[in-house]
């Protein structure tokens, strides 16, 4: 279990010795926050799922990154914050949920992290680890994440039961999740 | 009698179908890896996802509450917030992009060869350890390069992104080098790639001398 999660340094502190913060006028940093937040959603959806969480996690996020965000910053330092702020409450939140340890989460956060134009990245990556698969256990992710197929709309499909998919789709999201593209 | 594990799993797959919230139970974390790629490939099918009209507004209204009129920091917040100051420092030894010289330099140009100052050539192994076509990460003192062989010649760019001060990894199977903090790729010779283009690569100066590689850090 992780304690309180914490943003990560993207950078070392002895390497910005001396360095003079600016803190002008208050409502700019939240105006350029928020367009970036956009970004942080997408990127927090595609790790979650789903929109409630997504949009719990968002805020989270936003509250506590953009009061300590140094006005007149600019975009591309915001969203380096913001991302940095993202992946420590996502891990915060696998952590708390299903007791992962960060280091468990390191390729998921780390890795694959931010994005820019997330979703045709993320799709992607997806399909690539589908053809990692056989073709047995692409298929019924296939089927069921990508079609929406119900369990008994996939057994029919692939001619078998229900509750020989039902196992056919937990093995082949666990080999799934064992797939590494990056290296 | 414990749950199922392709039961528990079919309940989590059914609602994140449904685009309900992760409802996690005790003993779920069993099948942690398999629920994080089923929320990931849930994902996926919905593509890329905007923030609500409403949820938008509400943050914003939330933002607007918990912006202090004027702030201070810690010294924390503020290293982490100077990230954009930082890419020069952090680089700066590495990238030449110092915010010495009165720090009123213009920004780094896009691409630039990096020039240390005082630099050393450094030796990072022998060509034959380089593959041909892939990227390989070397440290010479602080810069940090990843450098590509073709034939006997050998080119090398900046394993900062351009824009962040993230350091960027290889992804062999693309041939792209990749930033973790935008995935955004480049090309072994530092261009982005995609529609949402990031500023190239610095180059970073490499040479072969007697079977062994070389470059110039600092």
């Amino acid at each position: 279990m992780t304690s309180e999660p914490r943003p990560p340094d993207p950078v070392p502190e002895d390497a910005v010795q001396g360095q003079v913060v600016e803190l002008p006028a208050a409502s700019r940093v939240a105006d350029v926050a928020i367009d970036e937040l956009e970004m942080i959603y997408a990127f927090i959806y595609s790790r979650v799922g789903n929109r409630a969480d997504a949009e719990d996690l968002t805020q989270q996020v936003a509250m506590k990154a953009i009061p300590r965000l140094r006005q007149g910053a600019p975009a591309s330092a915001v969203r380096g914050y913001l991302f940095a702020t993202a992946r420590s409450v996502l891990g915060g939140f696998w952590s708390t949920r299903l007791g992962l340890s960060e280091s468990e989460l390191h390729d998921d956060l780390a890795m694959a992290t931010p994005q820019g134009g997330y979703s045709e990245k993320s799709d992607e990556r997806v399909r690539r680890v589908l053809e990692q698969l056989s073709d047995n256990y692409r298929r019924v992710l296939e089927l069921r994440f990508l079609h929406g197929y119900s369990l008994k709309e996939v057994a029919v499909e692939m001619r078998s039961t229900v509750g020989a998919v039902k196992v056919m789709q937990l093995r082949a999201l666990r080999a799934a999740a064992k797939v590494r593209l990056d290296g | 009698m414990g749950e199922r594990p392709e039961n528990r799993v079919d309940r989590i797959v059914n609602g994140l179908l449904r685009g309900r919230r992760l409802k996690l139970r005790g003993g779920d974390a069993e099948e942690k890896e398999a629920i994080i790629m089923a929320a990931r490939l849930a994902a996926a099918k919905q593509g890329q996802q905007r923030m609500s009209p409403a949820f938008r507004q509400r943050l914003v209204k939330e933002l607007g509450a918990a912006t202090p009129q004027e702030s201070w920091m810690t010294r924390r917040a503020a290293l982490v917030a100077g990230l954009g100051i930082v890419a020069g420092a952090v680089g700066g030894g590495l990238l030449g992009r110092s915010l010495d010289g009165g720090g009123s330099q213009p920004p780094a140009t896009a691409g630039q060869v990096v020039r240390p100052s005082n630099g050393l050539w450094v030796d990072v192994g022998a060509l034959a350890e380089f593959a041909p076509g892939q990227a390989r990460m070397v440290k010479a003192g602080a810069v940090g390069a990843f450098v590509t062989r073709t034939g006997d010649n050998v080119a090398a760019v900046s394993s900062i992104c351009s824009d962040l001060p993230c350091e960027l990894w290889w992804d062999s199977s693309q041939h792209e080098l990749v930033c973790p903090c935008h995935n955004r790729s480049f090309t072994t010779q530092g261009s982005s790639i995609g529609t949402y283009k990031l500023p190239s690569l610095d180059v970073v100066q490499v040479r072969v001398r007697d079977g062994r590689v070389e470059v110039l850090g600092a």
